[in-house]
């Protein structure tokens, strides 16, 4: 997902430009032609469906779901049936209302951590791009820490050391492991950007290096950060659900990690309930999936090489 | 004899439907057997366009859209993909300006003839060796090439390789697009003659694509000039030389001169008959305006940088170099790629650290600098940027980029910041200011961004601008506006100008002194009518040799 944005350089590019001289275009123009351009890929525009009906469940999952989460006293481990459509667990819970109920957790969750280790990310990735010499080599040393211990024993190590924290705890984990690579991704694209002309037009034009950062350099690699939070996203969505399937989470939370929990210590398989763990499974992925798929149209933002359907 | 390519009304748009935009138009010519034809214009006059348009490489958004493309009596445009890829044999082959960098970089050349030979099997197995040894030496590279990488070889002998590859096919027409525009000066001129002995000796016909006339001048037998889509004069080179009929032709033909004669004019420029004696001083209000000015001294500096690679020896970019640029003055420094100049720019600059000797700007020494205390520096020292399709934030809207120097050197603040911004835009020619302060970069011209980058180096009123080759990524008519420009800024302002260049030319028009590097040497130095018109160094003399000169086949 990584991409490097090509400079359009060409003499025949440069010509279109100069033959076609628009007017500035307005902020809301600029954000409608990103939108546009993501929507134009096909298998982000699927993406994009797919995270909405996600994103729509769990707005309005009071109204959807049939029954409460934790609501229980039905006949235990049914199959489905027309009260239960996906049959109730083996505490007497409509496995439905928990999906409902859980995409909650794992959109917040995946929301919420994406966007902080992405946070992280820039402020760790930009500021060691751009700095030389000792500095450079400490952000380093700690970079390479987190990149080279292996993330999910990290996540349980560190897991079990906070352990009973909930949701907040299951993010601040998340965040922890999750901000090194996206650092790494971002500081090799500043190192590329600072040797750029305008990167020395603006020593020349006596900018201190805070804003040389975020502001000469930062808006140059808006795709690149929009993908890193969406892989991030996906990161953390799939975390989540592992950590809490391990049991390291607040088990008393409805999430579709802790229902794959749950369907595990009452061998839902062995009962031929494969609904309990499917249906949690196939949400879990098809989140991911849908964010991986969003990818795709991010990249063609910065590279227009990568647009589909619009080569030959 | 029938023609061997005949173009009948070619039409080429990009895009579809309202906003296309007509690249070529309406164009129609022949190109006879064995003929060497040069296709002259500036960017955006759709000289590549119908480049690719003739080996059937268009791609979208270009579309042809009328007329017929017709080899040897076969219209290419009726071809499929497979039937192009067949015609490449003994047809069209086509050297690009990136050529050199087409070349896979994990692969031999000798593999690169394979591929060739395979594909098309127009060579015997056993013979494979022989014939790409035989089609390197055509293009003066030892057959030891072969089994060499593409990166260890340099730009031009890679740019060789490509013209070898070029040839493996026995291509009736050959379309050189901009052979030699992003090689080096010297090896541009060997490389050119390299063609011109080939297309001699092969007897293929050459299509010579350039925005150089006077290397096309140089090589061609016929000249077709384009101008906005449009063949504007089609004649014999030495027409177009004694006399163009088309006004562009003319326009064109004005921009070059011999940087040798006794008077040289170009454009917006009188020959202000340069003397030591007679050196224009600045204007005395400028002089008056300023209260210290300050000289730039260069005092044994020499910069080695590390050895690229273990057990290679170490680069010494600059070697020895003293001189001193005083107030108001304008100095030249010259030499091809590779001669140490750009680093000589960073040492007075602080982006780089001499390795030993000192750089002093009045009593602020350079070379000591530290991050924190750049602005004391460029406060004074400016640099004007080379490409200026670089050196502009294309997220940064014109006023945006103007406003920080002047906010960060003068204190202005608010409306007196803006009219401050407003006032340089009047000062480079960019009117009306107010729609110029609110455009981004890719709305504006080449030369119109060279001039906002040269606004921003004024911002801070400086003493000393660098201008590190401020021209040569331009159109050549646009060239003159921008050397005009600094040069009035040097006569109102009162700046001294250190202008780094290979193109002697444009030295010759705005300096008084020159200086020329080779190796990271200075190998001659004085005034500048005065070096160029009798050059002692062998390497002055290379230099002015190998800039195209469209008169020269008179002068031999």
């Amino acid at each position: 997902m990584s991409t490097q944005s090509i400079p359009p350089s060409t003499r025949a590019v440069r010509a279109i430009e100069e033959a076609s001289i628009a007017p500035a275009p307005s902020p809301l123009k600029v954000v409608l032609r990103v939108a546009s351009t993501v929507w134009s890929n096909g298998k982000a525009r699927i993406g994009i469906v797919i995270l909405g009906l996600f994103i729509l469940v769990a707005i309005f999952a009071p109204l959807l779901a049939p029954y409460g989460a934790r609501q229980n006293g039905f006949d235990r481990s049914a199959d489905a049936s027309a009260a239960h459509w996906l049959g109730t667990t083996a505490a007497g819970e409509d496995v439905l209302s928990q999906l409902i109920w859980g995409s909650q957790i794992s959109i917040f969750v995946g929301l919420v951590a994406g966007l902080l280790s992405t946070v992280i990310a820039v402020l760790v990735g930009l500021s060691w791009g751009y700095v030389r010499g000792f500095g450079a080599d400490v952000i380093n040393f700690i970079v390479n820490l987190f990149l080279v211990i292996p993330g999910l024993p990290l996540m349980i190590v560190i897991a079990a050391y906070l352990s009973g924290g909930g949701i907040g705890m299951i993010i601040v984990v998340v965040v922890i492991t999750g901000w090194a690579w996206g650092a790494r991704v971002l500081r090799s694209q500043t190192q590329s950007l600072r040797s750029r002309d305008f990167v020395t037009a603006a020593v020349f034009s006596g900018e201190r290096p805070f804003r040389i950062v975020f502001r000469e350099i930062l808006p140059n690699m808006t795709s690149l950060i929009v993908g890193n939070f969406f892989g991030a996203a996906t990161a953390a969505i799939l975390a989540e659900a592992g950590l809490e399937y391990l049991g390291l989470g607040d088990t008393t939370v409805v999430s579709w990690g802790t229902m794959l929990f749950w369907a595990q210590n009452s061998n839902a398989l062995l009962t031929g309930q494969w609904a309990l763990l499917f249906a949690p499974g196939l949400c879990i992925a098809l989140l991911a999936t849908s964010l991986t798929l969003i990818n795709f149209g991010v990249d063609g933002i910065s590279n227009p090489r990568l647009r589909e359907g619009k080569q030959r | 004899m029938t023609a061997l390519l005949e173009i009948t009304d070619l039409s080429v748009d990009y895009g579809e439907g309202a906003g296309s935009t007509h690249a070529v138009n309406h164009v129609s010519f022949t190109l006879e057997h064995g003929e060497f034809v040069g296709l002259v214009g500036e960017s955006g006059s759709g000289k590549s366009t119908l480049g690719f348009a003739v080996t059937g490489l268009s791609k979208p958004p270009a579309r042809v859209v009328g007329g017929s493309i017709l080899l040897d009596g076969v219209d290419i445009a009726s071809l499929s993909q497979a039937d192009l890829r067949e015609q490449r044999h003994g047809g069209i082959a086509m050297v690009l300006q990136s050529g050199m960098n087409a070349l896979n970089p994990v692969r031999s050349i000798r593999n690169h003839f394979v591929d060739i030979f395979r594909a098309h099997g127009h060579v015997a197995r056993g013979d494979w060796a022989s014939r790409a040894a035989e089609l390197v030496g055509k293009v003066e590279l030892p057959a030891s090439v072969l089994d060499r990488y593409p990166g260890e070889l340099s730009g031009g002998m890679r740019q060789r390789v490509s013209i070898a590859l070029a040839l493996s096919l026995e291509p009736k027409l050959m379309v050189f697009d901009e052979p030699t525009t992003a090689l080096d000066v010297l090896v541009q001129h060997a490389v050119m003659d390299t063609i011109i002995e080939l297309q001699k000796k092969e007897n293929f016909t050459a299509l010579l694509i350039s925005h150089d006339l006077g290397i096309v001048l140089e090589s061609a037998q016929r000249v077709l000039v384009m101008h906005e889509g449009e063949i504007v004069e089609d004649a014999p080179s030495r027409q177009i030389l004694e006399k163009p009929s088309d006004d562009y032709t003319k326009m064109l033909l004005s921009h070059y001169a011999d940087p040798r004669a006794e008077v040289v004019e170009l454009p917006g420029f009188e020959d202000r008959h340069r003397t030591p004696a007679a050196a224009h001083p600045p204007t005395v209000s400028s002089r008056t305006r300023r209260q210290d000015q300050k000289a730039i001294v260069v005092d044994h500096v020499s910069k080695v940088y590390p050895a690229p690679r273990r057990g290679e020896p170490q680069v010494t970019a600059v070697d020895d170099v003293s001189f001193t640029l005083e107030p108001g003055q304008s100095l030249a420094l010259v030499g091809a790629s590779g001669s140490g100049k750009s680093t000589l720019a960073k040492l007075i600059t602080a982006v780089e650290k001499p390795s030993s000797g000192s750089v002093r700007f009045g009593d602020l020494d350079v070379g000591s600098l530290r991050r924190g205390q750049f602005r004391r520096l460029h406060r004074d020292v400016q640099m004007v940027f080379q490409d200026p399709y670089a050196a502009l934030n294309p997220l940064h809207t014109v006023e945006y980029t103007l406003t920080r120097p002047v906010v960060n050197f003068t204190g202005l603040k608010g409306l007196d910041a803006r009219r401050r911004v407003l006032e340089l835009l009047d000062t480079v020619g960019l009117s009306p200011v107010e729609e110029f302060a609110a455009k981004l970069p890719h709305q504006l011209s080449g030369g119109q961004r060279q001039r906002v980058v040269i606004a921003r180096a004024l911002a801070s009123n400086p003493q000393v601008i660098i201008a590190d080759e401020p021209v040569s990524m331009l159109d050549v008519s646009l060239r003159a506006g921008v050397l005009a420009l600094l040069e009035d800024l040097r006569e109102q302002w009162g700046v001294s100008l250190l202008y780094i260049t290979h193109d002697l030319l444009s030295a010759r028009v705005v300096t008084d002194n020159i200086m020329v590097l080779n190796g990271g040497r200075v190998v001659e130095h004085g005034n500048t009518a005065e070096v160029l018109r009798n050059p002692s160094d062998e390497y002055t003399i290379r230099l002015l040799d190998a800039i195209p000169n469209p008169g020269r086949r008179d002068v031999a």
